[in-house]
């Protein structure tokens, strides 16, 4: 494996660490971000995912330890700018992020602090709005779209960092089911490209979107791994408070009633396809068709 | 439940899309223009001399192809204040105002109150001179992004940086004051209407009960003040992970160039202003 994009390493942190008893919001984190991965951060308000993913930026430093990005340390002053175009943030509220008055001049609102010339910055805001399929809205007022494009706009200004990686901070929570759909499918895009995604969410069911998982609790990693490993645990997951995909539910539920299922189907076509294998199997063994007891024909 | 509709009714600040030659001047010429206009607005007294401005300002928005309805729309929230002023300048000021150009008449009189000749021509005056800035100030913002107008003022300023005007920290925080007004706007939407579906009354108290509205608007102001410090944050850790280090080494997505149309406005707007401004203790009334 490569090195890694973003390297965590013991970091505890606190919002008010000279108080008497500090109050940690994060508690001994190590993690690691590889190149083209797509991370997802689940976890309770409060469990200190948000706080973690302002590490990644140099938003916050960490109290102890260190928050290594692209070989640059954030608690170095003079990385800060270097790593805030390397890891591109994209924040809840669509509305609070977008500065300019014309879609075009926020995209590049990045860029343009970083002294990018004309000309680049023109190819920049071309390009990172070709992304995010909203080029034909270039000239509009930002408040006159929908939310969903919105949060597309300000992942293109993001974008136009030309950042390695995008840090995505429940993004999706405020937005309708289609624009949360817009979202995830321009997410996907970036990452089929190669950018790394950290994806901060409580849908559990986007948490299947990506290639690794990680669950948080009171400022601690509790379980991680493939969206498949930490969703078959549905047991402790309950036990903290945290649903699982409806799907990975259902499939649970059935495996608890007959042991052969799997219970770690993540996906509605993964279900769909071991039932019907399940179906075609039976009618193989037992020469009855079920399948045709059940569509009736 | 129109009166929850704000985005609608302020049209200061508001863009309007178009194509006219109004809209497509340079946003420093258009500045400058008002500039010029608010100038010399501020020294005319006559009647003439408004009339000659207000037309001017009338064809300014008839080449826009912006419609007066639009603009008129805008002034409603502040009619309640208009008339207020209107009623006291006619009846508290008729003695310190002589009529320009006529002899001096009183109509009426009661204590210290009178309506003269002079007070009626101050009260058509004044709503004149309203009218013309309105005009001229919506124009400017109906046919300019207000992104435009940051910039045209950050480029006017520039020569004033050596003085140490930070030009581009300006034209910023003059953006994203635009930028939020119409999600403040529809904040207050959303305020009033949970107020109101608790029972608040904004629907009725009509236009002229504004005490009334008043002590209503305390009970909005809070909140939205609440919610716009919240948005502050948002907004700050947005910029700085945006790399946002204030105005020095910024580069531009729009760059302007004046054009001869532009320079022809200016030229016309100037020579028209001076005249104005040269005859206006001749004119009749």
């Amino acid at each position: 494996m490569s090195e890694p994009i973003i390297r965590v390493e013991n970091v505890s942190f606190s919002y008010n660490p000279s108080a008497e008893k500090p109050v940690f919001a994060l508690q001994d984190i190590n993690l690691e971000v590889f190149p083209g991965d797509y991370l997802v951060i689940v976890g309770h308000n409060g469990s200190g995912k948000s706080t973690l993913a302002k590490h990644f930026n140099a938003l916050l430093r960490p109290t102890q330890g260190d928050v290594w990005v692209d070989g640059m340390n954030t608690k170095d002053p003079k990385c800060v700018l270097p790593i805030r175009a390397t890891v591109g943030m994209v924040f809840q509220i669509p509305d609070n992020q977008i500065v300019a008055t014309v879609v075009e001049e926020d995209v590049a609102f990045g860029p343009a602090n970083l002294g990018v010339p004309e000309e680049e910055l023109r190819a920049r805001v071309d390009w990172a709005l070709k992304i995010v399929d909203m080029d034909a809205y270039r000239q509009r007022a930002p408040h006159l779209l929908s939310s969903g494009q919105k949060q597309r706009v300000a992942i293109a200004g993001a974008m136009a960092l030309k950042p390695k990686v995008l840090v995505l901070d429940e993004s999706t929570s405020m937005l309708d089911p289609a624009g949360r759909e817009e979202v995830l499918k321009a997410v996907r895009t970036l990452n089929k490209e190669g950018t790394t995604i950290v994806a901060i969410t409580h849908f559990m069911h986007e948490a299947v979107e990506g290639n690794r998982v990680i669950v948080m609790e009171a400022g601690r990693i509790v379980a991680q791994g493939s969206p498949r490993e930490v969703f078959s645990n549905v047991e402790t997951l309950r036990a903290l408070h945290l649903d699982v995909p409806q799907v990975t539910e259902l499939a649970y539920e059935l495996h608890k009633r007959d042991n052969t299922f799997p219970a770690d189907l993540l996906t509605v076509d993964e279900i769909v396809q071991e039932i019907e294998r399940r179906l075609e199997q039976k009618e193989r063994i037992g020469g009855y068709s079920w399948a045709r007891h059940y569509t009736g024909q | 439940m129109e009166n929850f509709e704000f985005l609608r009714n302020v049209t200061i600040g508001q863009y309007f899309q178009g194509d006219s030659i109004i809209h497509r001047l340079d946003p420093r010429a258009k500045i400058t223009i008002l500039l010029i206009l608010v100038v010399v607005n501020s020294f005319i007294l006559s009647f003439t001399g408004n009339v000659l401005l207000l037309s001017w300002c009338i064809a300014l928005v008839l080449l826009s192809g912006i419609s007066f309805r639009f603009m008129l729309s805008g002034i409603k929230p502040a009619l309640p204040l208009i008339v207020i002023f209107a009623l006291m300048q006619l009846f508290f000021y008729g003695d310190a105002y002589p009529p320009y150009g006529m002899e001096s008449v009183t109509y009426w009189r009661w204590g210290i109150m009178s309506i003269t000749n002079g007070s009626i021509q101050l009260v058509i005056v004044t709503l004149m001179r309203f009218l013309e800035i309105f005009f001229l100030v919506s124009l400017l913002t109906s046919t300019t992004t207000t992104t435009n107008i940051a910039y045209a003022i950050e480029s006017m300023l520039e020569p004033f940086q050596r003085l140490r005007v930070p030009a581009q920290e300006i034209s910023l925080i003059g953006t994203i004051a635009l930028r939020f007004v119409p999600i403040f706007a529809e904040q207050m939407e959303i305020i009033m209407k949970a107020q109101a579906s608790r029972g608040a009354d904004f629907g009725e108290g009509g236009v002229f009960q504004f005490v009334k509205r008043t002590r209503q608007m305390v009970t909005l102001i809070v909140p939205l003040f609440v919610d716009a410090f919240r948005r502050a944050e948002d907004l700050i850790l947005a910029m700085d992970a945006r790399c946002y280090t204030g105005g020095r080494g910024r580069t531009k997505i729009v760059r302007f160039h004046m054009q001869r149309v532009d320079l022809l406005f200016i030229a016309f707007t100037a020579v028209f202003g001076v005249l104005i401004m040269v005859f206006r203790n001749h004119f009749p009334i």
